[in-house]
């Protein structure tokens, strides 16, 4: 059972092993605290949306099966931005569009359709939370990078007297500003990807 | 055909049930969501209002940039300046911006209340610094819309995000030409 947990984490991992969920990846990686509000958002609706889909899977017709996946998906990301909207407006607004298109999200429809769809609540839990954790631990490495070197900060949710931002000396006042942008999120995962296969790779080797 | 109909009346159903819940968090989460709305909107009045008590929002029908204003009065009742809601054009979609003029169109202050901008380049426009460049101008010297019309640093600033400053920017001077005109008549 716990394998279903760690395949989403590492081996299967959507971002790095499956190459989905990139548009949202390219587009909100520019700020850690964004990558935490995103992660958060993509794991609740993962969980939710396989608990159901996992639940109707013998109501739901084959036939239809996508279109009712995408109404139980899109319902539930609207959930969320009505929620953030409502009780954190300060990350509504940070992640603007990037919300509504979590109904859009590869990685949340991919597990629907592999997994929710052919297995029972408790798999599909776990499945969903293994996927979603490893889709916010590579959007918080790709976010880290890009903001530490594209912007010299690193931005996290203000406490007390801390605003949320932490200035990294030199880069602050000199940043690689192609980091930033959305070519620069292409860099990033490249290497990040090329790193990956080069280590595991070289694991084998030593096998 | 009962098949289809049935297969037709499952997803029906799906969907009503989904509504139904819908409905029922929009019930739960509309008074934040419009509590957090006019927090907003009294905080950047706050920002951009240094220059007396703005009266009654004005709404203005048949203009696709102004939205409405506050006339701003002094303690004799005079006006002073105009405090204008302006909708820009922005790369994720309407930019709404609260500004502050004189009757001479100049610029007092501006703020950017809601955006979609991308997270990161766009979004600085949020930021306070962005108005900068735009504050002072707007009577003589009109608000700069082009990026030759910035200094190099400023310009700079907005590399990556063009369609964001043009959408403020048009919107500004939009605004500024229309301070000017109601200024004019009262």
């Amino acid at each position: 059972m716990i394998k279903e947990l760690t395949k989403g984490v590492f081996k299967e991992n959507a971002i790095f092993v499956m190459g989905i969920g990139l548009c949202p990846t390219l587009g909100v990686s520019t700020k850690v605290v964004n990558a935490l509000g995103m992660g958060a958002g993509v794991i609740f609706v993962l969980i939710c949306s396989n608990i159901m889909i996992s639940l109707l899977k013998d109501f739901i017709p084959n036939k239809v099966r996508i279109p009712a996946y995408i109404v139980v998906i899109a319902s539930f990301t609207a959930v969320v931005e009505m929620v953030m909207q409502a009780y954190t407006p300060g990350l509504f607004r940070t992640l603007g569009v990037f919300v509504p298109l979590i109904a859009v999200n590869c990685v949340i429809f991919a597990r629907a359709e592999v997994f929710a769809g052919k297995h029972t609540i408790l798999p599909s839990i776990l499945d969903a939370l293994g996927a979603g954790i490893g889709f916010t631990l590579g959007l918080l490495v790709i976010a880290l990078i890009r903001e530490v070197l594209g912007s010299g900060t690193i931005t996290l949710f203000p406490l007390g007297s801390f605003e949320g931002v932490i200035d990294i000396p030199v880069l602050i006042n000199s940043p690689v500003r192609i980091v930033g942008l959305s070519a620069g999120a292409l860099f990033v995962i490249g290497f990040l990807q090329a790193f990956l296969n080069w280590y595991i790779a070289k694991k084998k080797e030593v096998k | 055909m009962k098949k289809i109909l049935l297969i037709g009346l499952k997803l029906g159903l799906i969907c009503m049930v989904t509504s139904l819940s819908l409905g029922f968090v929009n019930v739960v989460t509309f008074p934040s969501i419009a509590k957090n709305k006019e927090i907003a909107l009294q905080k950047a009045l706050a920002i951009v209002n240094s220059t007396g008590t703005p009266g009654e929002e004005i709404f203005v029908n048949g203009d696709s940039v102004v939205k409405s204003y506050y006339p701003v009065k002094l303690n004799n009742g005079e006006i002073n300046s105009y405090i204008i809601t302006l909708i820009g054009e922005g790369y994720g979609g309407d930019l709404f911006l609260l500004a502050n003029y004189e009757k001479s169109g100049k610029l007092i202050a501006s703020v950017l209340m809601e955006h979609k901008e991308t997270p990161g380049l766009g979004d600085s426009a949020e930021r306070s610094f962005y108005h900068t460049k735009f504050i002072g101008k707007g009577d003589d010297t009109p608000i700069p819309t082009k990026k030759s019309e910035l200094s190099v640093a400023d310009a700079d600033a907005i590399g990556g995000a063009t369609i964001t400053f043009l959408g403020v920017a048009n919107a500004l001077r939009y605004g500024s030409d229309y301070a000017k005109k109601i200024g004019e008549k009262k």
